[in-house]
């Protein structure tokens, strides 16, 4: 281990014991309280209660692990943060090697826990790119090269498994420290024209269920009773809802299961359905609350590498908000992306607070 | 500048990146923000509404038929539990696999089980269930209970079905039901109120249909997306229907039904002091149970291109010529209008001529009866006796006498039943596009040429006969109280002497009684005395020149054998009118019948 810190922590001021609690409070509340909301909207939705102690004990993993984060030295966090993508690569060729059960192949089964390597990856890509492209104080442009070529072959990966949603999330994790740590604009928009001509190809790669979906998305009310079925039933959840909604457990398109995956992917339309427009409204303002919140950390620190981590990982944030909602509202292809804090889904909700965790140490040594 | 070279990059300008690139993310999420306002607040109801009829399920309670029974207490029909396969497709994982194991472990063809689940399959509504097999048996029930495991989206569901005890002896007096369909509910627009429940579509179970019935129920039910219940929110349980007794005797009707042997014809028995019906029948005859549940559409199909066409209520809508069955109501027009007396006598050589036609209009004997008068033509049946008092009524003096005793109206039994014909001048020119002739009128004098009637029609005129007048609305159904009954009277008619009834019933017993009468064959000292005619009616007249014996080669021409009487003479309990198509003679096939009919009523066994 080397001992001279590197460039990106040089500014962060380790002597500072008194300010180990020194958190943004409203950030952890507004997590804590969204997890908490999200917990009594999978027992809505599910109706189990074994799975509600499930995500329960999740929430307190997370937990914890988002208060050592934030806790953390973070001189002593420096070597995990740089390489902390091989552990992620090292899950997602392990996931493709074992043997799956059905036609996709994103779990690891460690016996008393499953987790998804793709969720991983894409919180561990984003911090090692920021840590690589800050490790000096002037970045190379081979620096942005080695970042992208690493992000593509995460990205590959994850597509190959597959699992077109989170693919896209990793590769959108990992460029986007490149974009924010200064890239030239016309390399940016050299890419994106460049990103667009390959769409074709990438198309042709695609499984069936994939275009199916995406077919599905542009005309849902074609076949209410096949593919269609997914939107249709959450479009009519969230419309019945109305403005106030039906009350906590008396969503009938929730508890009659017309809504699918409804305490995963479309836990947002039993939200609408049960609490309303206005429920809804209070939502949105929340995450909007949170995610600007965590985009201050960016603008205010001083540091270059919590402005790369807490930037990224607060678009990774709003992104997977964003695409979410609109997916359930039927806007946007249905592309199996859970919503923040509230879906059910382990790997997400640990790796989402301890994505807190950072930015909240990141905030308090900066 | 080269395209790789960095540009100068503040610090600070990571924070603004961001925003910039955040700034997609926002913009969807403000357009799910609207999409939000249009479907919740813009199109809430609209929503609301769909949803209320994704959790709701009206379920129909069907009520149970009511029963029956015959005037005794005997039950004709009552329901009974059918078992049926249904299937509900969206639990149905291979459709067909799952089609070739069900065609093998119930030995049922593949193609038909195919075709009636693709037929049922068209309404989109999959996780509804259909009945794919109707009616399985033990065995069958047994068998898919053993493979129901590896049998998904299969059950077994229990149905009450109508079912007639009697197979097809009372058909068309119960006649069947069925599903509801389109046409009736062109004909009442109510039906289209009630689901899945089956309506009588002809006979008592049509007409009485509102009391057998009993009225649905409906439960509101909550059901799932799988369409399991989850709770019950509402139920109007449903009324029962009542039971029906009719005014037949089941044993008359089954001991009768066994004299027709297949026979092409059909039998009406009622009191001629009630009107009220102990036995109608119609054969050939059908098996209601094959239309109640339709199981087997090749065997339905069969029932209705049938050439006997055994669906067809012969008794009360088959037209047949009366024939010499006429002739009572024709000699007592004659004897009313003073054409003739009792005691006249014409001499009947076996030919009668017209003025200005050459053709003669012959008797059934070929040498006729000699001298005969009133009596004697009926006992014997003598054509030309009354040729001569048909031309002298002429139709005008006829027609009205035969209307009096019910011709060529309905008798107002139900709405299936026929008019018959009785023609007149205006009929003749209006449908045969011709005149009417005197011959018209002489065939007319022995129930030819264009007059029909119907058995109930010739039952009813008989019940005159009986009654020395009065005629009673014939009905089905069984009076509470038989003792107190006060049936309707639709006809009273009144002779200027009431010794001509006397005079007519004499004839009509020695029709039996003397040894010249036509019926003398099925005479008996043992029987009841009875009173009636034999009738022959000619289906296809004869040419000049040609024998009914070359007409008969063909059986389908053969006259059609008749007998109407009533009896015992004293006190008439029974008259019975019966009609053998191509029996071709009335007094050996249709007056033992008769005769059976009206003894085994009486006493309760048959003649020897």
């Amino acid at each position: 281990m080397r001992n001279k810190p590197l460039s990106f922590s040089v500014d962060i001021k380790l002597n500072k014991k008194n300010n180990i609690g020194d958190f943004d409070y409203s950030i952890v509340f507004t997590v804590i309280f969204l997890s908490l909301f999200g917990l009594a909207m999978v027992y809505s939705a599910s109706g189990s209660s074994s799975l509600l102690i499930r995500q329960a004990l999740y929430l307190f993993l997370g937990c914890s692990f988002m208060f050592l984060a934030a806790m953390s030295n973070f001189r002593k966090m420096e070597p995990i943060y740089l390489n902390g993508v091989w552990i992620g690569f090292f899950f997602l060729i392990l996931v493709l090697i074992l043997p799956n059960s059905g036609t996709t192949n994103r779990w690891i089964n460690l016996g008393f826990i499953t987790f998804q390597p793709s969720e991983l990856m894409r919180f561990l890509l984003p911090i090692s790119a920021a840590a690589y492209l800050s490790r000096n104080p002037q970045i190379r442009f081979t620096d942005w090269i080695v970042v992208l070529m690493t992000t593509l072959l995460a990205f590959v990966l994850v597509f190959l498994q597959p699992d077109f949603g989170t693919s896209a999330i990793v590769l959108l994790s990992g460029i986007i420290p490149i974009i924010l740590s200064g890239i030239p604009w016309r390399i940016i928009l050299f890419s994106f024209l460049a990103g667009i001509g390959t769409l074709p190809f990438l198309w042709m790669t695609l499984l069936d269920y994939q275009k199916e979906r995406i077919f599905t998305f542009l005309s849902p009310e074609a076949d209410v009773l096949g593919t269609g079925w997914n939107i249709a039933q959450s479009k009519i959840a969230i419309g019945s809802g109305q403005l106030f909604g039906k009350g906590y457990m008396e969503g009938s398109q929730s508890q009659l299961d017309f809504i699918p995956e409804s305490h995963t992917d479309f836990i947002f339309a039993v939200i609408v359905e049960e609490f309303g427009f206005f429920g809804a409204l209070a939502l949105f303002l929340l995450y909007a609350y949170l995610i600007f919140r965590l985009l201050y950390v960016a603008k205010m620190s001083k540091s270059k590498f919590a402005k790369l981590v807490s930037g990224t990982l607060s678009i990774i944030l709003a992104a997977y908000i964003a695409l979410n909602i609109s997916m359930v509202v039927g806007i946007f292809p249905v592309v199996g992306m859970p919503l923040p804090f509230i879906s059910q889904g382990g790997t997400a909700l640990v790796v989402n607070m301890i994505t807190i965790g950072i930015i909240l140490s990141l905030r308090r040594t900066t | 500048m080269n395209f790789f070279s960095k540009d100068s990059f503040k610090t600070g300008e990571e924070y603004s990146r961001a925003i910039i690139f955040l700034s997609p993310f926002i913009f969807l999420f403000f357009i799910s923000f609207f999409q939000l306002l249009n479907l919740s607040v813009i199109q809430g109801d609209k929503y609301q509404t769909i949803a209320e009829s994704n959790r709701i399920y009206q379920k129909a309670i069907n009520p149970v038929r009511g029963f029956i029974y015959d005037r005794k207490g005997t039950l004709l029909a009552e329901n009974i539990v059918q078992r049926d396969l249904y299937v509900t497709p969206a639990y149905v994982e291979d459709t067909k696999e799952t089609i070739i194991k069900l065609s093998n472990l119930l030995e049922l063809p593949y193609e038909l089980l195919e075709k009636e689940y693709s037929n049922s399959l068209k309404d989109g509504k999959k996780y509804y269930s259909f009945p794919l097999i109707k009616a399985l048996n033990e065995e069958q029930i047994a068998k898919i209970k053993v493979n129901l495991n590896s049998l998904s989206g299969i059950e077994v569901k229990a149905t009450l079905k109508r079912y007639v005890l009697h197979d097809e002896i009372f058909a068309h007096i119960l006649g069947y039901v069925g599903d509801i369909s389109s046409e009736d509910i062109k004909k009442n627009k109510n039906l289209s109120d009630l689901q899945n429940i089956q309506i009588g579509k002809v006979g008592i179970e049509k007409e009485y249909d509102f009391i057998l019935r009993g009225k649905s129920g409906i439960q509101t039910q909550e059901r799932d997306v799988k369409g399991r219940l989850v709770r019950v929110l509402d139920t109007q349980g449903a009324e029962n229907g009542d039971d029906i007794f009719l005014s037949i005797d089941q044993a008359l009707q089954d001991h009768l039904y066994k004299l027709f042997k297949n026979r092409r014809g059909a039998l009406v028995a009622l009191e001629p002091k009630t009107g009220l019906i102990r036995a109608l029948i119609s054969s050939p005859s059908y098996n209601p149970n094959v239309l109640n549940s339709i199981v087997n559409s090749a065997e339905v199909e069969s029932l209705f291109s049938n050439e006997d066409s055994p669906i067809f209520n012969r008794a009360i809508s088959g037209q047949y010529p009366p024939a010499s069955t006429l002739k009572p109501f024709v000699g007592l027009a004659a004897v009313e209008k003073k054409v003739i007396s009792w005691d006249k006598k014409i001499k009947d050589d076996g030919e009668y001529f017209v003025e200005g036609d050459p053709r003669p209009f012959r008797g059934w004997k070929e040498d006729g009866h000699g001298q005969v008068d009133m009596k004697k033509a009926i006992v014997e049946s003598s054509d030309v006796y009354f040729y001569n008092i048909a031309y002298d009524l002429t139709l005008s003096g006829i027609k009205p006498m035969l209307e009096s005793f019910g011709f060529g109206q309905k008798t107002g039994l139900n709405e299936f039943e026929s008019s018959g014909l009785l023609p007149d001048k205006k009929w003749k020119l209006g449908y045969k596009g011709d005149f009417w002739f005197k011959g018209d009128t002489i065939n007319l004098g022995i129930g030819q040429g264009y007059i029909l009637a119907t058995p109930l029609q010739l039952a009813l005129a008989y019940s005159a006969l009986a009654n020395k007048g009065p005629i009673y609305k014939p009905q089905l159904i069984q009076p509470n109280d038989e003792l107190n009954f006060q049936p309707i009277k639709i006809a009273d008619i009144k002779l200027s002497d009431f010794n001509n009834w006397t005079k007519m019933e004499n004839a009509l017993v020695e029709v039996i009684a003397a040894r010249n009468g036509t019926a003398n064959k099925i005479f008996d000292n043992d029987s009841v005395t009875i009173a009636g005619k034999t009738g022959t009616a000619q289906i296809k007249s004869i040419l000049p020149g040609k024998e009914y014996d070359a007409i008969r080669e063909n059986p389908a021409l053969r006259d059609h054998a008749l007998f109407v009487g009533y009896g015992p003479v004293i006190d008439p309990e029974l008259v019975v009118a019966v009609i053998i198509e191509n029996g071709e003679s009335g007094s050996e096939v249709a007056a033992p019948i008769v005769k059976s009919a009206i003894n085994f009523y009486v006493r309760g066994f048959d003649a020897k």
